[in-house]
């Protein structure tokens, strides 16, 4: 909400004697008479933060939606029509069926697919075959916490030497997919030359008393056992939104570049809040394109 | 009625494996649909080098165009029959991945694999008998049920294959050889697990531990990042199978990339929203891949005229003349030219100089290729690829996670541009675990690699009848079936 107040001090204020100011203090009386004033303010605000405004986002995915078409216009390429003759030519082949005619006269995009997808998994999710879905899932779950937990302890590596070999070794690419090898495989692929370096490798490390110190004992997890491997094996697949990689890991600050020429932005157009990098491209940009208000 | 059906089946599991009258047709053809080119061929020799395997396998553009004059020109025809690009619109079939329309996909694959007059002189990817053919045909991951069904039975019933095999273009490493293997005969198999069937050993440096004379494995672990046209998706795969929790997906493809190129440069200097084609052609020859963003970024800065010339990070692109029938190239930067093309014949160009478009790429080189690793750069709230991978990695048993890092494999066109693979290790580096060995490699040929997968995959032919079904079994059980088989259930 605002509301309108004279302002006494004449000296800085740019307006002739009054300004708006945001009421931040909460009336309930004029809460109910226009609650989504403050709502939306409140959105809007939300953007000092870091955050977009609604009305950023809006653009964002209206300019990615843009990026991800096929052509600038909305064409429609028929198909070529085929001549009688050349039609014929399918004859030896088996008529069509009714399959295929669906099939063919299906002019769903895949847009439509998947709204369709989204809604057969909310509708499973809400009845009893959802539940059933989700106690697979969560068996699933389990057994990868499973995994997990198991592999999270320490290895049980009875010689300190073992231990320390393979802090040094055997992160060594080829080591490491050898041990997989090894370990998944239910006949080893070791051979006895490899044996015979391994044995070479631990008669040449060092013993020394820090070899039990915890801190610098290796945590190389353990295989996951066959069982689990071919759990995550059998698993269904993702669906289609399931499998978007979600936001970036590390929280790095947006980088902004200029509208105009791609330079770094570092002015922000009071208007449109594009970013440019100098003068010079914020007045072209001014000049023609500032018109789009956030 | 369903119970009974899957009776059915498993009885039939239980006799395939030493039942002869279950046959797969030896021809296989090998089938990658991709968005944007159909990689097809018949599955050569395993003993051929990979260089006279993919002899047989022939790049066709999956899409229907309709030119400028008005002309529409179908898949294979489009590299005799186009010349003029400008203003070209594109149909095509396969969206995000996958093959949503099939009255187009019929279409093109009727006028390249199958009709007489056609395909009469291309005998690499001629079809002449569906039913004695086996097809490996290649799906993106993560598909819809009924994009698979509906696949399923336009295989089977629009063209009668005699065998069928639908999988993941993937690569998987095994000890000698990875095969990837997509699904061309009556099989489908999702694209990049493909790759698993190839030789990556090689690739990786690892010492080949198996007789040249055994089966051709998948290799054990292998991470998959393949980029293509619609989007880049990270695959991990074990033994040649795909672990399905771990896939993920980014939304960036080449298309994107081309889309966002047009679109600045629309912006900054000529109007080029309309040439799509043309604009991938600059995308390809200019962008590559910064290994130092901001630095690259001072260099192309507009004031700093003086240093353009000798880093050489501007380029010129002269726009193709379809008129003249020359075809677009690049060449250094010359600051002056414009001010020379003004004083117009005085100046001393030529006139062929003088008529030509240019478009002077700066920041546009790598700015655009850098969504991939930043797609925050244009806002997108989705993980760059080396963030993509550990995302993947996260879900799965971290004893896992050192065989995949040092076992990464790049497929896709998009790998091919230049700084790709360097700016991919570097960054991953830093963000996977300090014990790891980080490996990522570029296939030996990306774009070819999920092909030549599927090709040594047909090879084992007992491997193939293991995901493979016939026309007899799709005939006596339906679609429902076949797809429970692609997806391992049966």
């Amino acid at each position: 909400m605002f509301r309108v107040e004279l302002i006494s001090d004449k000296g800085a204020a740019p307006t002739p004697g009054w300004t708006y100011v945001a009421d931040r203090a909460f009336n309930p009386a004029q809460a109910a008479m226009a609650p989504t004033l403050s709502r939306k303010r409140g959105i809007r605000d939300a953007g000092k933060g870091g955050d977009m405004s609604s009305r950023r986002a809006n653009a964002i995915i209206r300019h990615l939606a843009e990026l991800d078409r096929e052509n600038q216009r909305d064409v429609s390429i028929p198909v070529p029509v085929k001549q009688a003759k050349e039609a014929g030519a399918r004859g030896t082949r088996a008529k069509t069926t009714s399959n295929v005619r669906r099939i063919l006269q299906s002019q769903k995009s895949f847009r439509n697919h998947l709204d369709d997808e989204e809604a057969a998994l909310s509708n499973a999710a809400a009845s009893g075959a959802g539940t059933r879905g989700a106690n697979l899932a969560l068996k699933g779950n389990k057994a990868v916490a499973a995994a997990a937990r198991r592999s999270s302890t320490p290895v049980t590596v009875a010689s300190s030497s073992a231990a320390k070999k393979k802090r040094v070794s055997t992160v060594g690419a080829t080591g490491l997919s050898n041990t997989t090898t090894a370990a998944a495989s239910p006949a080893p692929t070791t051979t006895p030359m490899e044996v015979d370096e391994e044995e070479e490798r631990k008669h040449k490390l060092l013993k020394t008393e820090h070899d039990d110190d915890p801190l610098l004992r290796s945590y190389a997890p353990n295989m996951p056992s066959d069982r689990i491997i071919q759990r995550l094996l059998a698993e269904p697949p993702l669906s289609y939104n399931a499998s978007r990689a979600g936001p970036p890991n590390s929280s790095r600050l947006p980088r902004h570049f200029c509208c105009m020429c791609g330079y770094w932005g570092k002015i922000r157009c009071k208007n449109c809040h594009v970013r440019t990098c100098g003068l010079d491209c914020y007045r072209v940009h001014e000049d023609s394109r500032c018109g789009a208000f956030f | 009625m369903g119970t009974s059906k899957a009776r059915a089946s498993t009885k039939v599991k239980k006799v395939t494996p030493d039942v002869p009258a279950r046959h797969l047709p030896e021809k296989t053809f090998v089938l990658d649909n991709g968005a944007y080119t159909m990689k097809a061929g018949y599955a050569a020799d395993p003993s051929l080098s990979s260089e006279d395997a993919l002899a047989a396998c022939t790049s066709i553009p999956n899409t229907i165009v309709k030119t400028r004059d008005n002309r529409i020109v179908v898949g294979a025809q489009l590299s005799t029959q186009v010349t003029d690009w400008n203003e070209a619109v594109f149909r095509r079939p396969v969206e995000k991945g996958y093959i949503v329309n099939w009255e187009a996909e019929r279409e093109i694959w009727e006028q390249t694999f199958f009709e007489e007059k056609a395909t009469a002189r291309n005998k690499n990817h001629r079809i002449p008998a569906p039913e004695e053919t086996t097809l490996i045909l290649t799906e993106a991951p993560n598909s819809m049920p009924i994009l698979q069904r509906n696949a399923d039975e336009m295989v089977m019933e629009e063209w009668g294959f005699g065998g069928y095999a639908r999988c993941l273009g993937r690569d998987h490493p095994f000890s000698k050889v990875i095969l990837c293997v997509r699904s061309v005969l009556m099989k489908k198999f999702l694209g990049p697990t493909l790759n698993a069937w190839n030789e990556l050993h090689s690739l990786f440096g690892d010492p080949l531990t198996s007789k040249p004379d055994t089966d051709i494995l998948p290799m054990d672990c292998l991470l998959v990042v393949d980029s293509g046209y619609s989007h880049t998706t990270v695959t991990p795969i074990f033994k040649g199978r795909p672990l399905q929790r771990a896939i993920r997906r980014l939304d960036i493809g080449g298309k994107l990339l081309t889309n966002y190129l047009k679109e600045i440069v629309s912006v900054r200097q000529y109007n080029m929203v309309d040439e799509s084609y043309i604009m991938n052609e600059v995308k390809e020859a200019v962008s590559f891949v910064s290994n130092d963003f901001a630095a690259d970024m001072e260099r192309t800065w507009k004031a700093k005229t003086k240093n353009r010339l000798e880093e050489g990070v501007v380029v010129d692109y002269v726009l193709p003349d379809p008129n003249a029938g020359k075809k677009g190239f690049t060449r250094p930067h010359d600051p002056l030219l414009h001010a020379k093309k003004k004083k117009g014949a005085g100046s001393g160009l030529s006139a062929e100089v003088l008529s030509e478009d240019v478009l002077v790429l700066g920041n546009e080189r790598f700015t655009v290729p850098e969504l991939l690793f930043n797609p925050g750069d244009i806002g997108m709230t989705q993980a760059g690829i080396p963030d993509m991978i550990i995302q993947s990695l996260s879900v799965l048993p971290p004893a896992l996670h050192a065989a995949f890092l040092a076992n990464t494999l790049v497929v896709g066109g998009n790998s091919l541009i230049p700084g790709f693979m360097e700016r991919l290790e570097t960054d991953l580096r830093p963000i996977a675990s300090a014990d790891c060995v980080v490996r990522v490699r570029r296939a030996q040929d990306p774009i070819f690699s999920s092909w030549l997968g599927g090709s040594r995959l047909a090879s084992n032919r007992e491997e193939l009848s293991k995901v493979a079904i016939t026309r007899q079994e799709y005939q006596e059980y339906g679609s429902g079936w076949a797809g429970r088989r692609f997806a391992g259930a049966v």
